[in-house]
């Protein structure tokens, strides 16, 4: 089972994801915050990693540096509501953007479609 | 130039210098009397009116720092000018420098609050006069996403330099890094065209590739990985360092070794040097502290203060000794009947009387007492000091050395 980490500061808006990830057959695990991101990052070896960007203690453009610093090749969407981030140079190294929406259907393809280049290297 | 910034990458550790570079990084290591080897570099930035410059060290950095902060405050910072050492600062992640590209890719943030057009890449390493001007006007005029530096090299040499080989627009169609048979220039076998290590980049295309780079499998580095994947992709040019040179003689050199660094320095002390210090358009800039003139004493039957075919630099003192086709930093002291040839001292060496010394390199602070004699009988110098295989004696700074 792919295991996919999802990282948000919002309660609702994670266990929202969670579940929603989860009735696509997908293992979930979760962070608050960069931080948490990493240790999970470190510890639980996930496949896919959906990150916010706007977070307190550490948020999702530093996160996604030290992500790649730790493991070049995991693959890692942003999803944000905020519109500003492309002029963060670090945002473009995430493999790709989804705006943050109560309709996950984008989001979902956007994981299918990374897994499935992940799987085929 | 105000849409561009320089970054140089001064973190060269140089163990072929060694031991040199055992206190300090490459870029400052003494050269040519009263310089360091990245015042070049520098220098060639301000005559090219590159005036907002970083640079980037990580290894025995604190030598570099004080020359910069002391020698390079010449820039004025409300007109946005400013020559800014920056340290590894592990912002991006936990680990060295990996490369010369993961080196800028550490520094993206850097480049983010600039968001210059256009970066200059350069290296502290190296030693050369170059109008960088020349090199960006091609950059634009061919519409380029990367312009490299080249220079004629022979093609035996070709296992030390990255090899580029280029169409008849001077495209860039092939990059080889340090190949044993090189790519030859078209109608001249015998020669390559190496890269300097100088790039300009435009900022988007740079970042995106470095980016690239760093969620590879790579070594991080410009010649070895960045460049040879941009070939096939972006327009990629090559810049002939002739347009560009200042010196106009073709003078480059990377002082990567003791007996390289020996040579480029003893080229100085001929009567017309290949690197022409003396352009008034083109002064080297670099630390001057207060030092008195340089001064020669005694001029009796048997001790007399000579020096010649020599750079003597502020604060030496020539007191009864010879001192023949050697560089002397500042505040060297040669006492009466000791004999100088064929060498390099840096600063603040002290030469006691009857000491005789020739083809050496002899690093700051070190006293040589009466009588010693250096680089007239290499092997017993072997047992103490580094020599090279061109037999070159290097003593390195602060050594103690106890009476001969």
């Amino acid at each position: 089972m792919k295991k996919i980490l999802v990282v948000e500061d919002e309660e609702s808006l994670r266990l929202f994801y969670e579940e929603e990830l989860k009735s696509e057959g997908y293992e979930v695990i979760t962070a608050q915050n960069g931080k948490e991101a990493i240790q999970e990052l470190e510890r639980k070896n996930p496949d896919l990693i959906v990150l916010d960007i706007v977070m307190p203690v550490m948020d999702g453009m530093e996160a996604l540096g030290r992500i790649v610093g730790k493991d070049r090749k995991i693959p890692i969407i942003l999803n944000t509501s905020y519109t500003g981030y492309r002029e963060d140079f670090m945002s473009w190294a995430a493999d790709a953007y989804v705006t943050k929406s109560a309709d996950l259907t984008d989001l979902k393809e956007k994981i299918r479609e990374l897994l499935k280049r992940g799987s085929a290297r | 130039m105000k849409n561009m910034v320089a970054m140089i990458l001064a973190g060269g550790r140089g163990e072929r210098l060694c031991p040199l570079t055992r206190d300090r990084a490459k870029p400052s290591v003494p050269f040519g009397g009263i310089y360091r080897i990245i015042d070049f570099t520098l220098s060639n930035c301000i005559h090219s009116d590159i005036r907002r410059i970083y640079a980037l060290t990580q290894y025995k950095s604190i030598s570099l720092h004080r020359h910069i902060q002391f020698g390079w405050d010449i820039l004025s910072a409300p007109l946005g000018e400013f020559v800014e050492v920056i340290p590894a600062q592990q912002r991006i992640n936990e680990q060295w420098y990996q490369g010369t590209a993961d080196a800028i890719y550490q520094n993206i943030y850097t480049l983010q609050q600039e968001k210059p057009d256009r970066v200059l890449i350069l290296s502290g390493d190296h030693i050369y006069k170059m109008d960088y001007r020349r090199m960006i006007a091609f950059h634009l005029e061919k519409g380029a996403d990367l312009t490299v530096a080249a220079i004629r090299m022979d093609r035996r040499l070709s296992k030390e330099f990255g090899v580029i080989e280029v169409d008849r627009d001077w495209r860039i169609v092939g990059f080889q890094e340090k190949p044993e048979e090189p790519r030859c220039i078209p109608g001249d076998p015998e020669g390559i065209l190496a890269s300097m290590g100088v790039y300009v980049f435009n900022t988007e295309i740079l970042v995106r590739r470095l980016i690239e780079d760093a969620r590879a499998d790579s070594s991080h580095d410009f010649g070895k990985n960045v460049i040879p994947a941009m070939i096939e992709r972006d327009r990629v040019f090559a810049f002939d360092f002739r347009h560009g040179d200042r010196g106009g003689v073709g003078y480059w050199r990377d002082v990567g070794t003791i007996d390289a660094y020996y040579e480029a320095n003893m080229d100085l002390v001929s009567v017309t040097p290949h690197l022409n210090l003396y352009d008034p358009q083109w002064p080297i800039f670099t630390y001057h502290a207060p030092y008195p003139p340089a001064k020669t004493v005694h001029a009796e039957e048997g001790r007399i203060g000579t020096a010649i075919n020599s750079l003597i630099s502020d604060g030496c003192i020539i007191s009864g000794g010879s001192v023949k086709r050697s560089i002397l930093s500042p505040r060297v002291m040669i006492h009466s009947h000791s004999e100088v040839e064929d060498s390099i001292l840096l600063e603040g060496v002290d030469v006691g009387r009857h000491a005789k010394i020739q083809r050496a390199i002899i690093d700051k602070e070190v006293q040589i007492p009466s009588g010693m004699e250096i680089g007239y009988n290499l092997d017993e110098d072997a047992k103490r000091f580094t020599v090279t295989g061109s037999g070159i004696v290097v003593i390195p700074k602060w050594m103690r050395l106890e009476g001969g």
